[in-house]
């Protein structure tokens, strides 16, 4: 019993902690989920341009500029779209 | 070989900018002609790490508006003649610019310069987007923390997405801290690098004379700190496809037992 108290157990550090948290982390971090998982992909790349058309004629409708000064896009991100709209004021 | 350089991270504070000012200044200060552009509209940074915050004219916003050419907008450093900074604008945001325009942006600045290197702004939207758009080689900077190296990951997952090669991106880590490691308390660059399945070119120890260098407005490559400079110099030289081993990168912060025994003299004197 003495020598079992003088016997340290070895700590294990939080590196090896760490290191098998990051393993689960990493699995399925790097994961692509394409637009065509959600929506028919001809279907979206067709209606893009003209769903940019009737953003940036409302947009400058409703912000009385001229059209050119509204510059909308589209972007397919990983899953998900985000359509960005910019209006310059002269 | 690849000209073109972005700096990501995904998660922010971890060394992006501090790693662009000090891998241009090395780059310079070995005679390559540079050109470092603030992708961080909104939330600009580069600017003050190189001291220039007071010298900046026009932004990348005027660029892409056509209120005049990349070359008109360029801030020349004050020491380094050949090191250029392309500021990015406070009063904007990153969704007034698109990919396209930072690949025309760099389009045009491409024959001047032997080396061009991008700031990208932390997360992986829009203004992550514009920052890779027309790089060749990505650098990822991660500290050794579990949120930063998860981030990475996501990163080098969207660079691979967005066509980079895998021997196009590689990993500094920032802020290693040698004891821990020793102690096993803190992951390995072993650990990091096999995790995120890329190769290092650079470790770069968490150390006083960062902070003091940002403070002064001179990177640490121009503050005279040998062994913090010593580290992006061979991270410059490994860019240029130097042979230049990892292991070169470990230094004690402190520095060496010379260097000790100077502080405690100085400290005494003081």
């Amino acid at each position: 019993m003495f020598f079992g108290f003088m016997r340290r157990r070895k700590k294990k550090g939080s590196r090896t902690e760490a290191k098998e948290r990051l393993e689960n982390m990493l699995s399925t971090r790097r994961r692509v989920v394409p637009i065509s998982n959600f929506i028919d992909e001809k279907h979206f790349r067709n209606s893009v341009s003209e769903m940019e058309n009737v953003v940036r004629e409302l947009a400058a409708k409703y912000f009385n500029v001229a059209k050119h000064n509204v510059r909308v896009e589209c972007e397919e991100h990983n899953g998900y779209v985000v359509i960005i709209t910019n209006i310059t004021f002269d | 070989m690849e000209k073109v350089f972005v700096v990501t991270s995904g998660k922010g504070g971890v060394g992006k900018t501090t790693l662009v000012a000090n891998l241009g200044c090395a780059l310079a200060k070995m005679g390559d002609k540079v050109c470092l552009i603030d992708a961080d509209v909104g939330l600009k940074n580069l600017d003050v790490v190189l001291g220039l915050e007071n010298r900046i004219i026009y932004t990348i916003i005027d660029v892409v508006n056509n209120r005049v050419k990349p070359e008109e907008a360029l801030v020349k450093h004050k020491i380094l003649k050949n090191l250029h900074l392309l500021p990015a604008s406070q009063i904007a945001t990153k969704e007034m610019i698109s990919p396209e325009d930072m690949k025309r942006i760099i389009h045009q600045l491409y024959p001047n310069f032997d080396y061009i290197i991008i700031d990208s702004p932390a997360g992986i939207e829009r203004g992550f987007r514009n920052a890779i758009a027309a790089a060749e080689q990505a650098i990822v900077i991660t500290t050794p923390e579990l949120p930063s190296i998860s981030d990475a990951d996501r990163v080098i997952g969207l660079l691979e997405n967005a066509g980079f090669e895998a021997q196009s991106v590689k990993l500094v880590i920032n802020r290693i801290k040698p004891k821990m490691v020793k102690r096993g308390e803190m992951l390995t660059k072993e650990d990091i690098a096999e995790a995120l399945a890329v190769s290092i070119v650079g470790l770069i120890p968490d150390t006083d004379e960062m902070v003091v260098a940002t403070n002064k407005g001179m990177p640490v490559v121009l503050n005279g700190n040998q062994n913090v400079s010593v580290i992006f110099e061979n991270i410059a030289k490994r860019l240029k496809g130097q042979p230049i081993p990892i292991e070169a990168d470990t230094i004690v912060p402190g520095g060496s037992f010379l260097d000790m025994i100077k502080k405690l003299f100085k400290g005494s004197r003081g």
